[in-house]
């Protein structure tokens, strides 16, 4: 009886799991088993729908992954408790290079958890608002093409990673420890001064050779110290910034080699600190003398890293594993050597006499065959997510195809007749340029004319009296870019008519482009389709400044059906493109045949409220955009995405085309 | 009437600071009466260039900054009226030809295309100005050149010159000067300490990195100047960096804390 209440009472999640049969069967099998225990940690259906949802989204991306993690999750129900933690996680295992061993670890080993802290979650979202302008600051120092992101979040115990300089990116930990949110700024530009140092004194990426720990890290803080001398010479304030990191002291720091080496580190910084400790003054002699000689001879200063580390022998001290550089806003020095080799765990206590070993770096096998890496532009757009609220970053990948700039270069014929079916739209904008003279009425005085006036009223004929002028108007000027959609879905035919959807769409395009392209309303005709997130196609027909020649045409006829539609990430690649122009209007039109979906989406609303978000932040970029759509059954998604007049329906193979022109007399109509 | 361009003859030498032979292609180009144009980014030093010039070259300087609304009646002259009827009234271009003089048309550019014909036939071998409304040409004086700047960086497309017009032209392109040269022109110019100036000169050379990342351009030499007077006259390092610097440059947040950044990496954090 007891079992019976139970039964009826607990909730049956297994119909929400149901849409990863086919998907994954294995992780759908694993899930059914451990529901008893599930059920707990489930708030309601949604819940369990979100869990079936992210598990599928990780299996059409990694299957093996996603059975990893569904496996996990029955071994550990209580990573369901948070859900916005939980899908943070996955999430972030994806952007591990797909397939790859350490995705797999990802989702096997790391832990959920460490997306649940609130505190470093708004650390990341403040430092990610920073993000723009620290990079600005990096390229200042003649480094334009890095970029800084955040490490892996580590688990609650285990300390925060040091900063890392890598070849393009430089990666901050998510929190740092004992730092006040107004010292956190200064931090950040400390930290990315410092790298810069390193990037333009530094000897980067030696070979590591035979050398202990000790070494290592006693190389790389006379290294840190060195460049940072340098780095003062050409911006003295820097000193100062990097001053209020060092705090190391006798009383402090303690006598451990790690505490020795931050007194040494202020030592060599610092010249008014002083230290009681003998190997520290030592450090601070030989560095002076070395500095005194020549601060870019990074071999002497090799020599004398040597021989503290000998020093350091002789006290018996050794290194902690886990040691990092102070201060904290210096790097892990990983940039030094090749990467993961900082510091090798070899815990060999016997002191450091090896001579140095200098070879050259390594080299790089020559002849490597180039030809079949693809060399299409690539660009990486963010996607909303709805259910956490917030975007995921760089998460789709557009790749341009049939962008050719230097078709560009040819001056377009167009006709000069403009934009015949919106003659309100034009003559709106003030433009001091163009002087309309002589008029009876307007803003200021034509001189010439008053001049005329007098003339002939002394001559005693009656003058005209139209002595004034005014400013005239320009034709608002308009860039608008057609997007078609060409999924695959767009080759089927148009119900109660022998004309595909595609054909239907090019047809349309033509009619717009020959209608509107003019010098003030330019016309571009992109298309795209998708193959999961990270190959969205991006096809360019005729772009804004070209022609719609020969070429052009030829090249509209020979696109084809396929594919899937992710809406959001072409919409964010067009409004990019016209956010380089200057017209006064922007327009994005999208010729489509139904709903965005792909293949690596199962969530129904996902691609949906993406495609919405993508609108939104077109319109913050002043780019309106309009839909004409095929689907008689669009109304409920299409109204969600372009907002309540921005669409049209037109389920008509025959007013199809028509509609399309009077649809963007609309949009341009004031 | 005749010596009415007597008033623009410069006295006393303005500073410039040559930094390549800028100032001896420019005398022999004008030797030769080829017209100049001169082309740099903003606050880089072409008007001072020009006035230098004149005043070396003993000759008064016509300057008018184009617009487009100027009008070729603006450059040219026109009919006004007085007691006893109309006279005519010579524009600026119309005086540095008739008298001799250097006249310089300042963000040339700027001016519609139409206003900017009326040069053409003071250009080449003709030399004339013909003035359609009084019915005269006049011919160039001997001593009448003609030079025109502007800034290639940030005018639109839009905004060319004719290739006709352009081709009348020798040309002469302007950087900003290498960092020693820019301190000594900053101290010069401020009688700022050696030491400041250079921070300063840092700070802009590190701006001029940030273009194309949503900055047109970087701090100007001009931007130097002022930002030198004014830490001349009390203000604090930081608060004239700021004032005269940093803040009028952007208003992008982000290109800010760079900016920032900067002038902390030479001065220091405030």
């Amino acid at each position: 009886m007891d079992l019976a209440v139970t039964q009826t009472q607990a909730p049956d999640f297994g119909p929400c799991f149901e849409r990863l049969r086919g998907v994954n069967d294995h992780a759908h099998a694993t899930l059914l088993e451990a529901l008893p225990r599930l059920t707990r940690h489930l708030a309601d259906a949604d819940d369990a729908t979100a869990l079936a949802d992210i598990i599928a989204q990780v299996t059409l991306e990694a299957p093996e992954a996603a059975l990893a993690f569904a496996e996990r999750v029955c071994v550990h129900p209580r990573m369901l408790d948070d859900g916005a933690a939980l899908r943070r996680w996955a999430l972030h295992g994806l952007k591990q290079r797909s397939g790859s061993d350490r995705m797999l670890q990802h989702f096997k080993l790391s832990d959920p958890a460490v997306f649940s802290d609130p505190q470093t979650l708004q650390l990341s979202r403040q430092f990610t608002a920073q993000v723009e302008g620290l990079e600005h600051y990096f390229a200042g120092f003649g480094f334009d093409g890095m970029s800084i992101d955040l490490h892996d979040p580590v688990d609650g115990n285990e300390p925060q990673p040091s900063p890392t300089l890598g070849d393009t990116t430089m990666q901050f930990p998510r929190s740092f420890e004992g730092i006040t949110a107004a010292s956190r700024d200064a931090l950040y530009r400390a930290s990315v001064a410092h790298a810069a140092a390193h990037l333009r004194y530094s000897p980067l990426q030696r070979p590591i050779g035979n050398r202990r720990p000790n070494l290592v890290a006693l190389i790389a803080l006379i290294e840190d110290a060195r460049v940072e001398r340098l780095m003062v010479q050409d911006h003295p304030g820097l000193h100062d910034l990097w001053d209020r990191f060092h705090d190391a002291s006798k009383k402090n720091s303690g006598f451990d080699l790690a505490g020795l080496m931050a007194r040494l580190s202020r030592a060599l910084h610092d010249p008014s600190y002083e230290d009681p400790n003998p190997w520290v003054n030592r450090g601070r002699e030989l560095f002076e003398e070395a500095a005194a000689r020549d601060l870019t001879d990074f071999v002497a200063f090799d020599r004398l890293a040597r021989e503290l580390t000998a020093g350091v022998g002789k006290m018996h001290l050794e290194l902690k594993p886990d040691h990092r550089p102070t201060p904290v806003y210096r790097d892990d020095n990983a940039v030094l050597w090749g990467p993961d080799e900082a510091l090798p765990e070899d815990d060999s206590i016997e002191p450091e006499i090896d001579e140095i070993e200098m070879r050259p770096a390594d080299e790089v096998p020559e002849g490597q065959d180039t030809s079949d890496i693809d060399l299409r532009p690539r660009y990486f757009y963010p996607e909303w997510d709805h259910q956490l609220q917030e975007l995921r970053n760089s998460w789709t990948t557009v790749i341009e195809t049939d962008f050719d700039r230097a078709r560009k270069a040819q001056p377009a014929e167009r006709s000069r007749r403009g934009l015949q079916t919106t003659p309100r739209a034009a003559r709106r904008v003030p433009d001091r340029s163009v002087r309309l003279k002589r008029l009876p009425a307007g803003d200021d005085l034509d001189l010439n004319a008053v001049v005329d006036n007098l003339v002939e009223q002394r001559a005693g004929i009656a003058p005209d009296g139209r002595i004034f002028m005014h400013h005239g108007r320009r034709a608002r000027s308009t860039a608008t870019i057609i997007l078609m959609d060409l999924s695959i879905s767009t080759d089927k035919f148009v119900p109660g008519s022998f004309t595909r959807v595609i054909d239907l769409e090019k047809q349309a395009a033509i009619a717009v482009a020959d209608e509107l392209d003019s010098d003030s309303n330019r016309v571009a005709i992109h298309g795209f389709n998708t193959n999961g997130r990270h190959e969205v196609n991006y096809y360019c027909v005729k772009d804004i400044d070209e022609a719609f020649d020969a070429a052009s045409r030829t090249r509209l006829e020979g696109l084809t059906s396929g594919l899937s539609t992710r809406m959001g990430a072409a919409l964010r690649h067009a409004t990019a493109l016209l956010d380089q122009q200057a017209s006064d209007n922007k327009v994005i039109l999208v010729l489509t045949d139904g709903a965005p979906s792909d293949i690596d989406v199962v969530e129904d609303a996902y691609l949906i409220e993406d495609a919405h978000d993508a609108v939104v932040t077109a319109a913050a970029k002043n780019v309106r955009t309009f839909c004409l759509t095929l689907d008689r059954r669009a109304d409920g998604y299409v109204r969600r995405i372009f907002g309540e007049r921005n669409y049209f329906i037109s389920d008509q193979a025959a007013t199809f085309t028509e509609r399309a022109g009077t649809v963007l007399a609309r949009v341009l109509a004031p | 009437m005749n010596d009415s361009l007597d008033t623009l003859v410069l006295t006393d030498e303005p500073y410039y600071r040559g930094v390549g032979n800028e100032v001896e292609l420019f005398a022999a180009a004008m030797e030769r009466n080829l017209p100049m144009l001169l082309k740099g980014p903003t606050g880089c030093g072409k008007t001072r260039f020009v006035e230098h010039m004149a005043w070396r070259l003993k000759l008064p300087l016509v300057t008018m900054a184009c617009n487009e609304d100027m009008t070729a009646s603006d450059l040219v002259g026109r009919w006004l009226l007085d007691a006893q009827g109309t006279v005519w009234h010579d524009g600026p271009l119309t005086k540095a030809v008739r008298h001799g003089g250097l006249c310089y048309l300042d963000e040339f550019v700027e001016a519609r295309q139409d206003t900017t014909v009326v040069i053409h036939p003071l250009t080449d071998d003709r030399r004339i100005l013909p003035l359609d409304k009084r019915g005269e040409v006049v011919k160039a004086h001997p001593d009448f050149r003609l030079v025109v700047s502007y800034n290639p960086g940030y005018q639109s497309a839009a905004k060319d010159m004719k290739p006709s017009t352009r081709q009348r032209f020798g040309a002469i392109e302007f950087g900003f000067p290498p960092a020693e040269t820019e301190a000594e022109i900053v101290m010069h110019e401020s009688g700022l300490s050696e030491d400041i100036a250079r921070g300063l000169v840092s700070v802009a050379i590190q701006s001029r990195e940030l273009r194309g990342r949503g900055l047109d351009e970087g701090i100007s030499t001009r931007m130097l100047i002022h930002t030198a007077a004014l830490i001349q006259a009390g203000i604090s390092v930081h608060d004239a960096c700021a004032l005269a610097m940093t803040a009028p440059l952007t208003d992008d947040s982000n290109l800010q804390l760079a900016l920032n950044g900067f002038v902390e990496a030479q001065f220091g954090p405030r």
